[in-house]
């Protein structure tokens, strides 16, 4: 009995260290958050006065920022062209990357490997060796100033990336599932929308779920292509169009800021293993 | 990946295959060749969208960006003349392309330097088993999962020159002086900071990258082989240096690539926080490439700055490739 109590104290000991050592790093992650989180409910004057604790209110919250965010500025207009084009890169994503990745994970086609290898290393090319190219072809397009600009470019890394997650996705696949469906009658096309597309269902969330946060995680494209101010995206928007010469709405800018990064950040967050995991090459679990 | 691999692994699949033949033994050895190029057909037909996609709007502008390199093509112009070498050459004789070349490899070296060392430290705490653990490692990853362009705001009013909280911090406990001295570190604006500052932006975002790559490296380490070495008598230093490592190696070596090719063309730290400034303290590739192409119109001379970084790249690219190929089989 005492032995256990020592072993449960022992046991004890080692999570508090253990947390001790995790303090600081979640102090790091999770402060700038915190702090835009109280700038953007802190009255102007709480804000810029230095004689009293900065970390709490000193004055009541106040919705200002908020109101000023959805009443003077595109803001909404924003979060309504960051939903839609994201919903439209995903589409687009969905509708070339699943069929891309099964053909690649499963019919056997010569050099399927390398393919995929040279499509997943499209994902690593990095944007600012493309976007001036791009901003000619967006130009051609005759899509220059308008968000739909952004649908047709990031598709460039979400169907690379989207391919090679749903690749590894279709090889886990049982084989003898597809085969039994073929014996059963079905085509290619029928034992793929039947039998395998069901039963990967996960794999094709995740690859939607990519396909939002990715379009969300950019901000060159964005600024290099839209220009006129209700068009952008939040990401893009927020700290172009409210950040005027040298004045700074810090409460706004921080509220806007949130708003839409915390859900990302959340929706990412259960994803991220997913996400390691793709760009690893789905080694480790 | 190996055919076993492609075909789901196990001998099902020739089992099956038998059965089918059993159930159809008089399918000729044609009917197969045509069964295998319908099966070819459809393969190349699901694999045309993407594979189009990609090669219009990635193969084709990256082509594009060379020919632009060697053109004087202007926003305002769009016709463009060949003159050679001629952007490279001009690039390579102004003094801000040599800072900000200069620039990007002190970023991207001092940013790894900072970012494995707190990622090794994050990852090893984050290896062992306690209580909360799903949480704080949710809070943890935060930095890397919020949107860029949305956390450098913060840091940007974390680095006010007049009301940033860390010089708040700093003043209390006595480590600076008063604002408006000379101790009180103005971070976006002084040119001895501001690299340093932007650098600190991308280092906190992603140190938990780094964190959760390395913790999956170890996690695809089978304990048994732990165990074994154990047995075998190998101390704890002994296992690491010999088993642990070379088999995490190749998942690092794929982290750090995919990092370095980030850092190095990421361009919305410094472009959200200092525009390059104060006088190019700042200023770094991509930032130079998209002032010069998107902002001064030069389209050609951006193209060439932002090619500059290929050869950066290149070695990193073929490492990448030959570490994904080599892990296959």
């Amino acid at each position: 009995m005492a032995t256990a109590m020592t072993l449960r104290q022992k046991e004890r000991r080692r999570h508090l260290l253990i947390y001790a050592g995790l303090t600081p790093f979640v102090f790091m992650a999770v402060f700038p958050i915190y702090w835009m989180l109280i700038t953007a409910f802190k009255q102007d004057p709480d804000l810029y006065r230095m004689d009293n604790i900065p970390f709490w209110f000193n004055m009541a919250p106040t919705l200002k920022h908020f109101k000023i965010l959805f009443f003077q500025t595109n803001y909404g207009a924003w979060i309504v062209n960051t939903m839609t084009i994201a919903a439209w890169v995903a589409v687009i994503t969905l509708v070339t990357a699943v069929p891309a990745g099964y053909a690649l994970a499963r019919l056997r086609l010569p050099a399927a490997e390398n393919i995929g290898i040279a499509v997943f290393m499209t994902y690593l090319v990095p944007p600012i060796i493309l976007f001036l190219p791009l901003s000619r072809v967006v130009a051609m397009l005759g899509l220059q100033d308008e968000w739909w600009a952004l649908v047709v470019v990031y598709p460039t890394f979400t169907i690379p990336f989207g391919t090679w997650l749903l690749m590894g996705f279709f090889k886990t696949v049982p084989m003898e599932m597809e085969e039994a469906a073929r014996v059963d009658g079905c085509g290619y096309l029928g034992a793929f929308l039947r039998v395998v597309l069901p039963v990967s269902l996960p794999g094709v969330l995740t690859a939607v779920i990519f396909a939002f946060t990715l379009s969300m995680q950019d901000f060159l494209y964005g600024l290099a292509f839209v220009a006129p101010g209700d068009q952008k995206p939040v990401p893009v928007g927020v700290p172009t169009e409210l950040i005027r010469g040298d004045v700074y709405y810090w409460g706004s800018l921080m509220g806007a800021a949130l708003l839409v990064g915390l859900p990302v950040a959340v929706l990412y967050n259960f994803f991220l293993d997913r996400f390691i995991q793709g760009i690893t090459g789905g080694v480790g679990k | 990946m190996t055919p076993a691999s492609l075909q789901g692994g196990g001998p099902e699949p020739t089992a099956r295959a038998a059965v089918v033949s059993v159930a159809a033994p008089a399918r000729s050895r044609l009917m197969f060749q045509s069964q295998t190029s319908r099966r070819l057909a459809f393969g190349y037909l699901l694999l045309a969208p993407a594979a189009l996609y990609v090669l219009l709007l990635v193969g084709a502008p990256f082509l594009f960006s060379l020919y632009l390199a060697v053109s004087d093509a202007n926003v305002g112009e769009p016709v463009a003349k060949f003159i050679g070498l001629e952007n490279f050459r001009s690039a390579w004789e102004m003094d801000t392309f040599w800072i900000a070349f200069r620039n990007s490899i002190v970023f991207l070296v001092v940013a790894a330097i900072f970012k494995s060392l707190l990622g090794t430290s994050l990852a090893f705490l984050l290896l062992q088993e306690f209580p909360g653990k799903k949480l704080i490692r949710g809070l943890v990853v935060i930095p890397f999962t919020l949107p860029i362009a949305i956390s450098v705001l913060a840091w940007k009013w974390m680095y006010d020159s007049q009301f940033s909280v860390i010089n708040w911090v700093l003043s209390r406990l006595g480590l600076i002086g008063q604002y408006g001295t000379d101790s009180w570190p103005i971070w976006l604006g002084d040119p001895r900071l501001a690299l340093l500052a932007c650098i600190a932006v991308n280092v906190w975002r992603t140190f938990p990258f780094s964190a959760i790559v390395l913790l999956a490296g170890f996690t695809s380490v089978p304990l048994e082989v732990l165990d074994a070495a154990k047995v075998d008598g190998c101390s704890f230093f002994q296992r690491f240096r010999h088993v642990v490592a070379p088999m995490i190696f190749p998942i690092l070596m794929i982290g750090f690539l995919f990092d370095t090719v980030f850092t190095l063309s990421d361009l919305s730290v410094v472009y959200l926080l200092t525009q390059g400034g104060p006088a190019n303290a700042s200023k770094i590739l991509p930032v130079l490439a998209y002032q010069i192409g998107i902002q001064a119109g030069n389209l050609g001379r951006g193209a060439a700055i932002a090619l500059f970084l290929v050869p950066l790249l290149a070695p990193l690219m073929f490492l990448f490739l030959r570490n994904l190929k080599r892990r296959e089989y």
